[in-house]
């Protein structure tokens, strides 16, 4: 695989949104329109008590990637006391099929001995993505016997009938020393839906790991010609916020059969620049096709403070 | 109307006192029949620790079958808490336990704990190979979790096979409703069927109609065959200040049904009521009634939820 970059093309401080935010735009997403492109991402809001929120807002850009327009209302509402997506929503994935706008909701509640959970719900837009309403106030896809907890980033795409979402799941929750603070690891793993509502986990790990204490997150998938192509981001479960030897990294794995996955990063054809706004961690890839070319927005340092970037697929060889 | 003999107290979690674990309270019993004794389980508690919380943990007490005196006190909890950030790392109650071929399989809360809400629950599952004394768990995960019209408190499972298949019943929480600034969960009577015990489908209603309104909270779903009908006994509240006003606390309701999916409430006909005076005189909750010595029985809790145990009543006449 072979991208050029395009560099960064939303920093989501220097323009109005529905409130005032302390940054981030993190995981862009899209909803592609005929003459424009929607990217959603998720921007932080402070808490009373210093911890973030997230919610959901979209920047409308041309066939070019200028900007038109930012959203200036609440795009979805945080849940209810005591559901799963009750303290922010990141991310979102928007599936267009059958001409209906389907929102996967990455949500997200706090716990005491460990810093949060989360669960991947789905909410339905009749207003072309401008605003969406959920389909009931619990998640779609959530903890199961091993897969006990953490289920979120769910990325959805249909083929051949068949709702497929590539999703990740915790596997443990660790400490490094007594003093310190609980530290996740996540795997991908991968469902399948007929009617995008009632989903089977394929209960296992579909990704295999590169390293001891791996993190996997946000799968993203296309289909070139026949063959499926996932990026996802990796980064080691301890240290990964500072130091950026252990930070976020893209990977790549292909399958020519949705089933089994090649793992194959030495192909991934996007590394970190020598310096600049992706120069310390590349993270929350999500690939699309638009005005008949393959495209990958993707966060950079910081884990998408400063926004998010685009680069441009030039060749699969 | 049913016609039920109180017996009194007959396991009091104050009088054990060579266990930490089982310091007070004697939850949610639930019974399993061997050839010379019955085996109680019931969930209890270490004392409150210095955050004011408690966990819980699930045992059992092996009681004649004649006089129900106490033969046995299990030695440790059935069921180990939860690795970190699991379910059930706070807590393992209540608990329900049925026989596959010749293990026992355990449906039980597991409990964790939240920053905006007290505390959220979702049903785990677990087995034993020593005949029902310790159970070892399926996975880390629970095995009934949270789905769009469930979306938290997924407990009281009364596990059951009628017909070939497992039934689940359980409560799914509606939603928490804020009282003098203190979130109290409202909960609905659910259920769900599996030919294996392990994968579940959701039947995805509300199984019980309310008498106090939506805010109705409904407990315990225990369901028995009888007499060519299913019959369910439960227990509900309102949804605050019910934990020690007797007219807000829970009492035990009744309902009926020959297919198990449609269910004709009928607390008129439940017969069960709080005493004049003693353990049962604020509440009566948690009940789970079963066939023994060709009798029926109604094991029940009483004031604050089974914090001095359970007691037993005895039908007088067929449940029909």
């Amino acid at each position: 695989m072979k991208w050029k970059k395009l560099g960064k093309i939303f920093s989501p401080l220097e323009y109005s949104l529905n409130k005032t935010y302390i940054g981030y735009a993190q995981s862009p997403q899209v909803l592609i329109f005929d003459d424009f492109i929607r990217i959603y991402f998720s921007i932080r809001e402070e808490s009373k008590n210093g911890k973030f929120i997230s919610h959901i807002q979209y920047v409308d850009m041309t066939k070019d990637f200028n900007v038109i327009n930012t959203s200036q209302h609440d795009v979805i509402s945080l849940g209810e006391l005591g559901c799963y997506d009750e303290h922010g929503i990141f991310p979102i994935n928007i599936l267009k099929f059958n001409n209906k706008v389907y929102a996967y909701l990455s949500g997200w509640s706090r716990r005491v001995s460990v810093s949060v959970e989360t669960g991947i719900g789905l909410a339905m837009s009749d207003d072309n993505g401008k605003t969406f309403q959920r389909l009931g106030n619990g998640p779609v896809l959530s903890s199961s016997i091993n897969e006990p907890y953490l289920v979120v980033d769910g990325f959805v795409k249909v083929y051949n009938e068949v709702f497929h979402m590539w999703y990740i799941y915790g596997t443990d929750w660790i400490k490094n020393n007594p003093n310190s603070e609980a530290e996740r690891t996540y795997k991908i793993g991968h469902a399948t839906s007929l009617d995008g509502i009632i989903w089977e986990k394929e209960n296992k790990q579909i990704i295999e790991d590169s390293m001891a204490y791996e993190c996997q997150a946000l799968p993203t998938v296309i289909r070139i010609k026949d063959r499926y192509h996932m990026y996802f981001a990796y980064r080691n479960t301890f240290d990964f916020r500072d130091n950026p030897n252990n930070g976020y990294r893209l990977g790549y794995a292909y399958s020519d059969d949705l089933s089994t996955w090649t793992r194959d990063d030495k192909n991934v054809g996007i590394e970190l620049s020598k310096n600049g706004w992706d120069s310390n961690m590349m993270s929350y890839p999500h690939i699309f096709e638009f005005n008949n070319a393959v495209y990958m927005l993707y966060n950079g340092n910081n884990f998408g403070k400063d926004g998010f970037g685009l680069a441009k697929l030039e060749s699969t060889n | 109307m049913l016609k039920w003999k109180k017996l009194g107290l007959v396991f009091n979690p104050l009088d054990i006192k060579d266990k930490d674990w089982l310091n007070e309270f004697a939850q949610a019993p639930s019974v399993i029949e061997f050839d010379n004794f019955i085996r109680v389980y019931f969930s209890c508690r270490p004392k409150i620790d210095k955050n004011g919380q408690y966990v819980s943990y699930s045992a059992y007490v092996d009681l004649d079958k004649q006089n129900f005196s106490i033969l046995e006190v299990s030695k440790k909890p059935i069921l180990e808490l939860g690795n970190l950030g699991t379910f059930d790392e706070f807590g393992t109650y209540p608990a329900s336990v049925i026989k596959k071929d010749d293990k026992y399989l355990v449906y039980y809360g597991g409990w964790t704990r939240c920053e905006s809400v007290p505390f959220n629950v979702a049903i785990g599952c677990g087995i034993s190979n020593d005949g029902g004394k310790t159970f070892q768990k399926m996975g880390n995960g629970p095995i009934l979790s949270y789905s769009i019209d469930e979306p938290f408190i997924l407990s009281g499972p009364k596990i059951r096979k009628f017909n070939s298949k497992f039934y689940l019943f359980y409560i799914a929480g509606r939603s928490w409703k804020i009282t003098n600034n203190k979130p109290e969960p409202i909960y609905k009577i659910r259920m769900a069927i599996s030919d294996n015990g392990i994968n579940w489908t959701k039947h995805n209603h509300d199984l019980i109609s309310d008498v106090l309104g939506k805010d109705e909270a409904q407990a315990s779903p225990d369901v028995i065959f009888s007499n060519g009908k299913y019959h369910m006994f439960f227990c509900y509240r309102e949804a605050s200040d019910f934990r020690r006003n007797k007219d807000r606390s829970y009492r035990i309701g009744y309902a009926y049904s020959t297919d198990l999916t449609c269910w004709t409430r009928d607390d008129s006909k439940v017969g069960m009521d709080v005493s004049k005076e003693g353990w049962d005189s604020e509440m009566v909750a948690y009940p789970h009634v079963v066939n023994l010595n060709n009798k029926v029985y109604m094991f029940y809790l009483g004031n604050q939820v089974g914090k001095y145990g359970f007691g037993i009543a005895e039908l007088e006449g067929k449940l029909e």
